[in-house]
């Protein structure tokens, strides 16, 4: 009895993952088929075919042949490194100078911060438009990545300014009476114990950069400048939509992005000060 | 190697005042320990000494130098913290190690002195490890041990034993006097625990609110406590206090320590007491003890019913009521003692102190 009570709570378990996956899966399979195959009724869920023709057709280097993906895919990686550095330095810092420091209007600062994210970006659209065209940085990696270095901060500081407080203040006071000035206690020892949580930062900011559309479309429409998620729109045309470059490309995006969450998944691992002080 | 010296030192969070107008001389080589009730001021100063905190007035001087504007790394001084705080991403030799590494030792140098601070806390087979896996003995001697590979001038620690359980502290305790006498260094040592102070301290200050209520020798201030304060924190347990009502009777001064129970007043004390009507007296438990029979002048009996006994195997403390008040008595050779049993005590008149029951300083 307890065995059929096991075996119909896996299938249950089953049943909803599948049902999470499914726009996942839908995407990957789609990717694999030609486009007739993917608007057939019913919904042929195993394609008959399979292909890699979308793949090629986008990344024929030599004069592309549906949509320039190679350009997009390093116009993506070029904006989010750089926006994600930028952001982490910047919001580590001020995370510390949150978590350490006392200093005047501090919680009004920091409150000021998270309502600055509570802003939808998309409102910012306009305003943004104009002015980066009057400063003429519109099209470029440059105005895209201030952008998200501005979206990213005030979310890092949040979120290392957690992890910088629950280091025990005593580890940078004994490595200032190690004959450390407040930088060196910082760099050596603060730094390395708040990895996990800079490391998670840095993913978050790097998916909301890899992965944000609203103000990339507004702020880049040349090939040079169009990130992945804004390239995908290449592939809607006047009258026809070609789903399976799109899922293609899709799949372009989530790859990297899946296998970075991986990557760093394992030094997320928090527990690191363990130890330190008295458990 | 140094003296350290606090002139007219001043903390202030705001309008609380945590330290105020502290004056004192660390002489070379000497064990001083800070203690007093939580919130009196002694971490406090103990962190200005390292510069951790800063001094709203006041000097600091270490050696012979003036230390007041300069960063803790610039003092020379090591502390250690109640709970360690070992660097937890390095193993044992690289938290030894890592004052010098900043301060750019040599290699060999800095293998030498981890290796001798090694070798005097005994932490040969613990090198390799990370501070997660060591017990809280283990860490409070890598903490320890990362104080002496410096050779400051000066060893700051901050309740270091706190965190121990309490056989620990008793062997830790003894390895920290052992240390002292080994390394001859100035050491400021901060507690709440009177039995830390009285056992480690060359002299022992005594803080409440800020200020310091007295210095001395462990033996002086247990002996000669200046005031009730101090005379209730140090010693375990604390000295009974009575306030009392003074009675004239036949020229002689007597004290009513119950109803119809009189206590004569040491003569050399008569003198000073002719203007009171009411004093406080202190007597220590074990100057209030039961016996059969004293005769000599100095001891004055009375009997009392017994309300509680705690053995303690060398010796079990007595529970009677005086006034209303609790007080306790020692009974060095033990035995068995039924609640509510008569028993005739034995107060020791030398060894009273009398306190002024308005401003409680003593009366001498």
């Amino acid at each position: 009895m307890k065995q059929i009570k096991n075996i119909g709570f896996w299938f249950l378990v089953l049943f909803l993952l599948l049902l999470i996956c499914l726009p996942g899966i839908w995407i990957f399979v789609s990717a694999f088929r030609p486009n007739h195959e993917i608007l057939s009724k019913p919904a042929n869920w195993i394609p008959d075919r399979w292909t890699i023709f979308e793949f090629t057709q986008m990344f024929s280097i030599k004069g592309y042949v549906s949509v320039p993906a190679f350009q997009y895919l390093m116009n993506s990686i070029i904006i989010s490194l750089f926006s994600t550095i930028i952001a982490i330095t910047i919001g580590m810092m001020g995370g510390y100078a949150f978590a350490r420091f006392n200093f005047k209007g501090k919680n009004k600062i920091f409150l000021g911060l998270m309502l600055a994210r509570a802003v939808p970006g998309i409102s910012l659209s306009l305003p943004l438009f104009i002015l980066f065209a009057k400063l003429g940085i519109i099209n470029t990696s440059f105005g895209v990545i201030i952008v998200y270095v501005a979206m990213n901060v005030p979310f890092t500081i949040w979120l290392t300014d957690g992890f910088f407080r629950q280091i025990p203040k005593e580890m940078s006071e004994v490595a200032r009476t190690d004959g450390c000035t407040r930088f060196q206690a910082f760099w050596n020892v603060e730094l390395p114990l708040a990895g996990p949580g800079i490391g998670a930062a840095a993913i978050f900011s790097f998916l909301l950069s890899w992965n944000e559309y609203a103000l990339a479309s507004v702020l880049t429409r040349t090939i040079e400048s169009k990130t992945l998620p804004i390239g995908m729109m290449d592939y809607l045309d006047e009258f026809t939509i070609n789903w399976a470059g799109m899922c293609a490309i899709a799949v372009v995006m989530i790859v990297p992005a899946v296998i970075l969450t991986f990557m760093v998944q394992k030094h997320l691992v928090s527990g690191l000060t363990f130890g330190g002080v008295k458990g | 190697m140094a003296k350290v010296e606090l002139k007219n030192l001043t903390k202030k969070y705001g309008d609380v005042i945590a330290v105020q107008n502290l004056d004192l001389s660390i002489p070379h080589n000497e064990f001083l320990v800070l203690v007093g009730p939580s919130g009196c001021g002694k971490s406090t100063t103990l962190r200005m000494i390292a510069g951790l905190e800063e001094i709203t007035s006041g000097e600091i001087y270490i050696g012979d130098q003036l230390v007041n504007e300069k960063d803790p790394k610039d003092r020379n001084v090591s502390m250690v913290f109640q709970n360690y705080a070992l660097y937890p991403h390095m193993t044992v030799k690289e938290n030894l190690g890592f004052s010098l590494k900043i301060a750019k030792v040599d290699k060999k140098e800095i293998e030498k002195r981890v290796k001798e601070a090694v070798q005097i806390l005994g932490l040969d087979e613990l090198q390799k490890r990370k501070p997660s896996q060591l017990s809280g003995g283990q860490r409070q001697r890598v903490a320890m041990g990362r104080a002496i590979v410096r050779r400051p001038d000066a060893f700051l620690f901050d309740e270091p034993l706190s965190n121990l359980d309490a056989k620990l502290r008793t062997q830790m305790r003894t390895e920290i006097k052992k240390l002292h006498q080994k390394l001859q260094t100035t050491i400021v040592y901060v507690t709440h625990d009177q039995v830390e102070a009285m056992t480690l301290a060359d002299r022992i200050i005594i803080m409440k609110d800020g200020y310091i209520e007295q210095i001395g020798s462990p033996i002086e201030v247990f002996n000669n406590p200046i005031n009730v304060f101090v005379a209730t924190f140090i010693g375990s347990p604390p000295m009974n206090i009575l306030e009392v009502d003074i009675i004239k009777k036949d020229g002689k001064i007597y004290f009513e320590l119950d109803q119809d129970v009189l206590m004569p007043c040491p003569e050399s004390k008569a003198s000073l007491l002719s203007q009171k009507n009411q004093v406080m007296i202190g007597i220590r438990s074990e100057d209030i003890s039961p016996s059969n029979s004293n005769t000599s002048d100095e001891f004055w009996c009375f009997e009392k019913n017994i309300d509680l006994a705690e053995p303690l195997g060398t010796e079990t403390q007595l529970f009677i009521k005086l006034k209303n008040k609790e007080i306790i008595s020692r009974m060095y050779n033990p035995r068995e003692i039924k609640i509510g049993e008569q028993i005739n005590f034995a107060v020791n008149l030398n060894k009273i102190h009398i306190f002024d029951n308005e401003t409680k300083k003593i009366i001498k």
